[in-house]
């Protein structure tokens, strides 16, 4: 098939269709149902089950938003297991060779199985906490604020520093994650020392971090890297000092500005250009609304980025509420991500805890937590959708409706017995009825079997056969890609 | 519509129906692969080294004593590197590759960039997907290829990408490409009635459809995609052996199954296949050796599997990287984003060699090897001399053509 509509590549599409610009930031006054509310659910959490979008379906979109973004940080989620390095530093810096590898081996291998544990940890965290949209921009912060070490303990602190700033000052995180160990490792900053000055930072803070490619030099990187230097890295200890010794302070000129500068003044005098507020603008307004936002959005989000001094709740808190995020352009605009798929697939089913296996799953859909590709991050929108990753998807959703998963899910031991009412039950909670007649049809079809009247008469074992037929359906349905 | 007969067979186990009358699988049947100028059957495999490979160290100017000033604990001594001259060799750890290249199977194209260079990892490998290194494009150069180029329309594997994500360099305005990271994962795990597929394409265009998204389309179409896909691949392949002993790695996996794919005739021109990563901020030299042993291994098998097949003649190896590294190492005994590197021909068609000029480390741009050969040139050499297309209609212009292939 020959689409006549292919997407651009990078995941980047906009809706079509003309966007109503004077209104689209304004405050939603229509009242919230069940579709909108899961939307909503789904945009600042991880989706909703039935109860829970039951219950935002009655509430007014502002009562809603406030909500999610007024959370109190839930403590209630167990700590994970971590594996500790630094016991073991002294005696690797005394050991050679042979013995030298043999122990950086383990403690590779005591990383890598912490990051898994690690993995399933966030991935419960999501499923469970009463604060989703922490836990949504925690993942937001980690795919922008892209890291990678195999190091787990230095990973869930950067993790725990995007929970703590998740709707916090973005200025503020750019202070903090610049400093941060797992982040000044990745990026080298501990290595970028006055002689020789190391450039990976300093380009990607403005490339990738806060400004966006065309909106500094070549000159300019080389300035903010003389900027940085000095950071270095204490693996004894696993924090990030200031070495005087390594830091060049001499006068660097940096996006028209000359001083003597050192890195925490080059992310002010980025935050103080304009296009700083519009780079995040258009992040937020592409991960939470639509992607490829038209610029009169852009900057309407950034003047609120500017007017709240780059506090993070009022500006969430204002998308979350307009007409734009209601309307049709931003309703099941974006993809789901691997990890929206798994965490929004428990959700739905109501189960109370993720197994070890999503993990996998959710690798195999293109997302592996705590591992990005690389310092972009994940790209995303169309790029979530390929032949394998779909496959993928549709191969979690069969094997996620087996017998323990159906009798563990409050809503699916209740199902009408009807068949009809429960492929509408199933269209529900799985796809909010976002199903065309055919699809609709194919899945009565499936509950009516050759023509049973009522599911009664069905052995359990065939009705749980029927119900999980069902429901794969339904997550296999074109909707339940989107978000 | 059948009522009721749709079924996902059993929830659990696998259950693969026996349709070998899909449209693609006929159109296969149908076309003769010589049907396309100068193609032959010729497939082109393209190799991305992510990351920006550390052309210095990889194509090693040992003669030139200004490397080794430039890089006092990096460079690779006289007496490690593989000498292919007086001038250059090869790193240690490409033993494998060299031999092929004494056997005149690999041409070595350096200094190979683009003006304007960009230092941007993202920018810079966009620009060699798309080929399009002064604006910006949505399509690919070999997904252009594709579009153009009147492949059989049905088959699902006129490309494919052996990774999880399809590249840049693949997307077309036409063409869907598959991405298939490996042959084992790639299938459904329960059995689709043609009810259902149909319903959900249906449902595609169906306009009481009850939303709107501009990824509907897409993802009805790679979901169509994959089952047909899923589907028919491992009977495709499953008929091809080999003795080949490939390494262990990710690229070693990769390699033999576009080995696969080539020896059991599906039509496909191209194979994308990622090694990556090259980004070697610090200590490079252990850790670009050993990203080098695991390309040239790999490579090796990759070919004496072809050869095996009588397959190593239509199958041309291409690698690319986003860019070479800076020449002078930084201070952590790493590089940090240059400009120009060399790149890779391999196979029994090409004409084994160095190409191109030496680099000139007595001309530095700002610190960086100035580019000689426009990367254009050579895809241009690849889709007129290996692909049998005209380059202008793909790259916008016209490049002169390297004579690297025989």
């Amino acid at each position: 098939m020959a689409a006549q509509t292919r997407v651009d590549f990078g995941g980047i599409l906009r809706p079509s269709g003309q966007l109503d610009s004077a209104t689209a930031l304004q405050p939603f006054r229509g009242a919230l149902d069940e579709r909108l509310a899961a939307h909503l659910l789904r945009r600042a959490g991880f989706g909703g089950t039935p109860d829970e979008i039951r219950r935002y379906a009655s509430m007014s979109a502002g009562d809603a938003v406030e909500s999610l973004v007024r959370f109190t940080s839930s403590s209630a989620a167990a700590q994970p297991t971590l594996f500790d390095r630094r016991p073991y530093m002294r005696e690797l810096a005394s050991l050679e060779g042979n013995e030298k590898k043999q122990l950086q081996n383990r403690l590779v291998h005591g990383d890598v199985l912490a990051l898994e544990d690690l993995r399933l940890w966030w991935l419960n965290r999501m499923l469970t906490t009463q604060a989703p949209l922490q836990e949504k921009l925690t993942l937001f912060w980690h795919g922008h604020f892209t890291t990678y070490i195999n190091f787990s303990s230095m990973m869930y602190g950067q993790n725990q520093l995007f929970r703590q700033y998740a709707l916090g000052n973005v200025r503020a995180l750019a202070h903090a994650v610049s400093k941060d160990p797992a982040m000044v490792l990745y990026l080298n900053n501990n290595s970028n020392v006055a002689k020789h000055p190391n450039e990976n930072y300093a380009r990607e803070l403005m490339e990738l971090f806060t400004l966006g490619v065309g909106h500094y030099t070549e000159d300019d990187v080389r300035e903010a890297a003389r900027a940085w230097t000095g950071l270095r890295f204490d693996r004894f200890t696993e924090t990030v000092w200031f070495g005087e010794a390594q830091h060049d302070d001499g006068t660097k000129t940096f996006l028209g500005h000359t001083g003597n500068f050192t890195g925490d003044d080059v992310v002010d005098i980025i935050f103080d250009q304009p296009q700083c507020a519009r780079f995040f603008a258009n992040s937020l307004l592409s991960y939470f609304v639509y992607n490829d936002p038209e610029p009169e959005l852009i900057d309407g989000v950034a003047a609120l980025l500017r007017k709240h001094q780059f506090e993070l709740a009022p500006v969430m808190s204002a998308i979350f509420r307009s007409n734009l995020f209601y309307g049709d352009r931003a309703y099941r605009a974006l993809v789901k991500s691997p990890t929206e798929f798994v965490v929004g697939t428990y959700k739905a089913l109501g189960l109370p805890q993720i197994e070890t296996s999503a993990v996998a799953a959710s690798k195999q859909m293109g997302q592996t937590l705590l591992q990005p590709p690389n310092v972009a991050g994940w790209p995303g929108g169309a790029n979530w959708i390929t032949s394998a990753t779909m496959i993928a998807r549709q191969n979690f959703a069969v094997r996620m409706v087996n017998s323990q998963t159906l009798a563990a899910s409050s809503w699916l031991q209740q199902i009408p017995m009807q068949p009809a009412q429960a492929a509408h039950e199933i269209l529900s909670a799985i796809v909010q009825q976002d199903a065309a007649p055919a699809s609709r049809f194919q899945l009565e079809g499936v509950m009516a079997g050759s023509g049973t009247a009522s599911l009664k008469s069905l052995s359990p074992e065939n009705l749980q056969q029927r119900i999980g037929q069902a429901v794969a359906l339904a997550m296999a349905m074109p909707a339940y890609q989107l978000n | 519509m059948k009522r009721g007969n749709f079924l996902l067979g059993t929830i659990s186990g696998l259950t693969v129906s026996a349709t070998a009358n899909h449209v693609f699988a006929r159109a296969l049947a149908q076309t003769p692969l010589a049907g396309l100028p100068g193609s032959q059957g010729r497939c082109l495999v393209l190799i991305n080294l992510g990351g920006g490979n550390d052309g210095l160290n990889c194509v090693v100017p040992h003669g030139d004593q200004r490397y080794y000033n430039l890089r006092p604990t990096l460079a690779i001594s006289q007496s490690e590197v593989l000498a292919i001259d007086a001038h250059m060799g090869l790193n240690p750890k490409m033993s494998a590759f060299k031999s092929m290249y004494d056997k005149g199977n690999v041409a070595i194209v350096q200094g190979v960039g683009y003006p304007n260079p960009d230092y941007s990892h993202f920018r810079s490998t966009e620009i060699w997907q798309t080929a399009a290194p002064d604006r910006y494009e949505h399509t690919g150069w070999l997904g252009r290829y594709f579009d153009e180029a009147g492949l059989p329309p049905d088959n699902l594997f006129n490309g494919v990408a052996i990774s999880q994500t399809v590249p840049e360099v693949l997307a077309s305005n036409k063409t869907d490409i598959p991405a298939i990271p490996n042959s084992a994962g790639y299938g459904l795990a329960f059995d689709r009635s043609p009810e259902l597929s149909q319903a959900f394409k249906q449902d595609a265009r169906d306009a009481s459809l009850p939303f709107k998204s501009p990824y509907l389309a897409h993802v009805m179409e790679i979901e169509d995609h994959a089952q047909r896909g899923s589907e028919e691949l491992p009977k495709l392949i499953g008929g091809y052996k080999t003795d080949a002993s490939y390494p262990a790695t990710p690229l070693g996996r990769s390699l033999a199954l576009a080995a696969q794919i080539v020896g059991s005739n599906l039509g496909t021109r191209v194979i994308y296949v990622e090694h990556a990563s090259f980004d070697t901020h610090q200590n490079q030299r252990p850790g670009q050796d050993r990203m080098l042993m695991q390309f040239s291994d790999a490579i090796s098998a990759f070919y004496q599997d072809l050869a095996a097949h009588g397959n190593d003649n239509r199958v041309l190896t291409m690698t690319f990287s986003e860019f070479g590294r800076r020449v002078a190492e930084n201070a952590s005994r790493g590089t940090d984003h240059g400009q120009a590197s060399p790149l890779f021909l391999i196979g029994g068609g090409v004409k084994g060699g160095l190409y191109g000029d030496v680099p000139d480390l007595g001309s530095l741009d700002n610190g960086n090897l100035r580019w000689t050969t426009d990367f254009r040139s050579v895809y241009a050499t690849v889709l007129e001399r290996w692909l049998g297309r005209p380059a202008s209609p793909v790259l916008g212009g016209a490049f002169p053509a390297i004579p690297v292939l025989a």
